[in-house]
């Protein structure tokens, strides 16, 4: 998610090769809402939140530790490891 | 004097590393761990419309923020 718009998403995604949606947040509601809107420069700072089925972050990344996947990774593994066990 | 004008320069070193040390740290938000996620309504580049909560009950979410598009993320 960032907030560009849909076009210019559609046409990152391509050049990078994503094949998952990206979600475009243009009004910035949702980067206010989370708490990492840079107002100076107008968009939301990098993060990245681990949220699980019963809607509850598990997981917070915020800054350039979020650029390094390896802890969100690890984060989903315990939920999805949650998930298998009564 | 001497030591005066000691203590000024080192005031004024300390000054700048906190002042360097402040600027480059983004704002951090309010959300812990364990917090209830707001919920949104976003449209996609699939041409969908996803809202946070049609997943609950069903699929962890993974949401990842990126800074701008074609700025190496």
């Amino acid at each position: 998610m960032s907030v560009d718009s849909i076009p210019a998403n559609r046409e990152f995604a391509k050049q990078i090769g994503v094949t998952f949606p990206i979600l475009s947040d243009f009004k910035r509601t949702v980067v206010k809402d989370y708490g990492v809107f840079n107002e100076e420069q107008g968009f939301g700072n990098r993060a990245t939140f681990v949220i699980d089925k019963e809607g509850i972050i598990q997981h917070i990344d915020e800054g350039n530790v979020a650029i390094d996947p390896t802890t969100v990774v690890e984060a989903c593994n315990v939920l999805t490891h949650r998930k298998a066990s009564p | 004097m001497y030591t005066r004008w000691l203590m000024s320069v080192l005031l004024l070193v300390v000054l700048s590393v906190v002042a360097l040390a402040q600027q480059p740290t983004p704002p951090k938000t309010h959300l812990k761990v364990g917090d209830p996620a707001p919920d949104f309504t976003l449209h996609a580049t699939d041409g969908k419309t996803y809202k946070l909560s049609d997943f609950k009950g069903k699929k962890n979410v993974v949401l990842a923020i990126y800074v701008l598009a074609f700025t190496g993320g």
